[in-house]
């Protein structure tokens, strides 16, 4: 296989920190259970296993400005924040101390820019679109967004794409087995109606 | 996870006929050919035992955390630097610089599956276009039709769908199976190359179309490369080659086992191999011979790991090349978006290729050559598409991302063109100085720039890629920057094989030129990169081994 050099560079904008390779290897049993557990706090919408309610609400307010709600779901609702949850007491373990770091230091920021709210989560939506801009070059931008993707678009037992709602966003289908034709452009090909609810020219 | 009933269990301390380090592409091929002619045979490989049953569609898992590629026992960092002035260093917790997957069937199990012969001009290149000064640029001690019957075995043997291409070399056989079917990417890429008056042809494919061998066929999943096959479909050697080891009786397969040395006696000659096995204890199996298969970084790892007084620089290292002329192909990216969806997260990455730009060409002003194929490539699957697969200079975040990931998600299809490598003695492999793994192994220290030529031949097909992808009636096409790479899945060249013990580390045969009971088959033997899709090669040249170490054991030449 060909190698994601991209996604490379994201790991190393994230501080490398996100995901701990060696500690996850020997603790693969522990997150399995942990996971399980998130999926059903998630359903359950029950109480947070390693975040405290307020870093709950923060974490809300941040996911969903990267993916926010329109007329579809944003990541709160497809449940990014159950997500990062399950992570922090699992893989994601070793960036807990980096995050939560972040987030203060995030915290004193916006208090500093808006002295007549006390919490990120308080701001207007456009406020918060504001502070998160003055962070963008940040590890704690590049953790939290790859958080966001990850949790967007993971398998649902990690806690986050609550009922596969990232998967349907983006029109991913999750199915073990396929048949041709896959796509409008292969459908002539493969002698069969257009694939996508298009029934215009044939490539 | 699995051993089978059929398996051995030899004693340690009683010498079997070979001991094989790895059991990938190379080392699943002889583990079966070895034990078929007889032989007994004991696998040390470093990775757990998973099936098919073990596989998940979870890109977290595989993507991220590297589930298939880190060591199953413990920490064994790498470090990597562009050039021997630098130091190296490594990168915690990115994917590491000698990419490869740990496991029954070595990365066999996580890899893409193209399967392209070698043309006749990549084993003689150095006499068809004269030196190249100042690199390593040499003929292989073999010739294609040499090599020909063997790459047919792969094909029949292991597994490989496909019909002969324009611009390929003759063949004895015809593949055992069709191509699979096309998706939307491979019917555009074809259109556009036609356009341009290019020759497009179905890509061979080490996926099987229909059922054979007692095989299923690819039930089209679209989790595909990275990740291990859920139904066998995909020609592992986990596979295609191990069962058939097992079913002999004759093959005890020793996963979680980490050969950390190679013992030599006074003679020079191999007597034992020491690893750890799954419980951490130390080991030490006896054999008559050692066949290293274990890739082109750990290979020569080993190599150096077990030095001596007779080999102060490394075992089968009296030439000092071993390490050296390390090939990883050059490659480039465009991509591009079109009008209705394609749906790439469906089957196979690749199902139609061009190889109208293999040879080198004099007019282009550099040395090189390289093959282009259609695939979804980072788009097959949603977080890596939501991290690399969006145009360059769009928002990464908020409503205007949101709507992005939600069109080109099932609308984008990438051209990726794959090269020739210049063997370079800069370009290598050896042991890091100051890093270590958990059990005290000097860590891999890859050195590694692409040279000039390498870029150049990336950059030529990502011109072409943009012409076909725009005469195909993409809507919008990009380009992934076109850099020297600091990952590397191809681990070619670091022990080549030829006739003078001084210019390489084993012979025709993949002995070691300074130990005769050892062998050597792996991608580490190339002496030439190929354009891009080594793995056929390499099996076809341990089907190739396997028939001469077995000769030689059998006349009791080893």
């Amino acid at each position: 296989m060909t190698i994601p050099e991209k996604s490379r560079r994201s790991f190393l904008k994230s501080g490398g920190t996100v995901f701990g390779a060696s500690w996850l290897a020997i603790n693969m049993p522990l997150i399995l259970s942990a996971s399980q557990a998130a999926e059903e706090n998630q359903q359950a919408g029950a109480a947070y296993e390693n975040l405290s309610a307020e870093e709950a609400v923060e974490l809300g307010a941040w996911v969903n400005q990267i993916i926010p709600a329109d007329d579809t779901p944003g990541a709160t609702e497809i449940g990014v924040v159950y997500f990062i949850d399950a992570a922090l007491g699992g893989f994601m373990a070793s960036a807990a101390p980096v995050l939560r770091q972040g987030l203060d230091e995030f915290q004193q920021k916006t208090q500093s820019s808006y002295p007549q709210f006390n919490r990120f989560s308080e701001l207007s939506f456009e406020q918060q679109t504001e502070m998160i801009k003055s962070v963008e070059d940040t590890p704690l931008f590049e953790m939290l967004h790859l958080m966001t993707l990850c949790g967007m678009f993971c398998l649902p037992s990690y806690g986050g794409n609550r009922e596969n709602a990232g998967w349907n966003l983006i029109g991913f289908d999750h199915r073990h087995a396929w048949q041709p034709p896959f796509g409008y452009y292969d459908a002539a090909v493969h002698g069969e109606a257009s694939v996508g609810g298009d029934e215009h020219e044939h490539v | 996870m699995s051993t089978s009933k059929q398996q051995p269990k030899y004693n340690t301390r009683e010498e079997v006929d070979f001991v094989i380090i790895g059991s990938g592409a190379a080392g699943g091929v002889l583990a079966k050919e070895l034990s078929t002619n007889g032989f007994s045979v004991v696998v040390l490989e470093q990775g757990q035992y998973r099936t098919a049953a073990n596989f998940k569609h979870d890109e977290l898992d595989v993507m991220f955390k590297n589930e298939l590629l880190n060591h199953p026992g413990w920490n064994d960092p790498q470090t990597f630097r562009r050039f021997e002035t630098e130091t190296a260093v490594q990168t915690p917790d990115a994917p590491p610089p000698a990419f490869y997957a740990r496991g029954v069937g070595g990365s066999s199990v996580h890899f893409t599956a193209n399967y392209w012969r070698f043309h006749q001009s990549d084993f003689m290149e150095r006499s068809l276009l004269g030196p190249m000064e100042g690199t390593g640029f040499a003929d292989w001690p073999i010739r294609y039709e040499e090599l020909e019957p063997y790459y047919a075995k792969v094909e029949w043997e292991c597994g490989v769908s496909g019909q002969p291409g324009p611009f390929e070399a003759p063949r004895s056989r015809p593949y055992p199976v069709p191509p699979l079917p096309v998706k939307s990417s491979g019917v555009l890429f074809e259109k556009g190359a036609r356009a341009m008056g290019l020759h497009p042809q179905p890509a061979p494919m080490a996926i099987l179309s229909k059922p054979h061998n007692g095989r299923p066929a690819c039930v089209h999943c679209g989790f595909c490369m990275g990740f291990g096959c859920e139904v066998n479909a995909k020609s592992s050697t986990l596979a295609a080659m191990i069962p058939l080891a097992e079913a002999t009786g004759r093959c005890e397969i020793r996963p979680l086992s980490t050969v950390f040395r190679i013992e030599t006696n006074d003679a020079g000659r191999v007597t034992e191999v020491v690893y750890l096995d799954s419980e951490g204890r130390e080991q030490a199996q006896r054999a008559k011979a050692v066949v290293l298969s274990a890739n082109g970084a750990e290979t020569p790892r080993l190599l150096f790991l077990s030095e001596s007084n007779r080999s102060p620089n490394g075992l089968a290292n009296s030439s000092g090349i071993v390490g050296k002329y390390l090939m990883g192909n050059g490659h480039s990216v465009t991509q591009a978006a079109f009008e209705h969806p394609l749906n790439e997260f469906k089957s196979v990455q690749v199902t139609r290729i061009v190889h109208d730009f293999y040879e080198n060409d004099p007019a282009r002003g550099f040395y090189g050559g390289g093959g282009m194929d259609a695939r979804p490539f980072l788009d097959s699957t949603p977080i890596m598409h939501a991290m690399t697969g969006l145009p360059p200079g769009k928002p990464r975040w908020g409503l205007e991302f949101k709507q992005m990931l939600r069109h080109y998600f099932t609308h984008k299809m990438s051209v990726l063109g794959s090269t020739t490598s210049v063997p370079l003695a800069r370009n290598n492999i050896t042991l890091d100085p100051n890093m270590k793994d958990d059990k005290g192994r000097a860590a891999i220290r890859m050195t590694y720039m692409d040279h000039a030529d390498d870029l150049a031949m990336a950059t030529f097909l990502q011109d072409r890629a943009v012409e076909i992808l725009g005469a195909a009636g993409a809507k919008e096409v990009w380009r992934d920057p076109v850099e020297g790479g600091s990952i590397q899945a191809h681990l070619l060249g670091t022990c080549r094989m030829g006739n003078d013990p001084a210019t390489s580390v084993v012979d025709k045969y993949h002995r070691a030129h300074d130990v005769p009971n050892l062998f050597i088959c792996d991608g580490s033997s190339f002496v030439s990169s190929g354009r891009g899709q080594p793995t056929m090669t390499i099996q076809a040249l341990a089907f190739r081994a396997a028939e001469h170490i077995s000769r030689f054991a059998k006349n009791g030449e080893i």
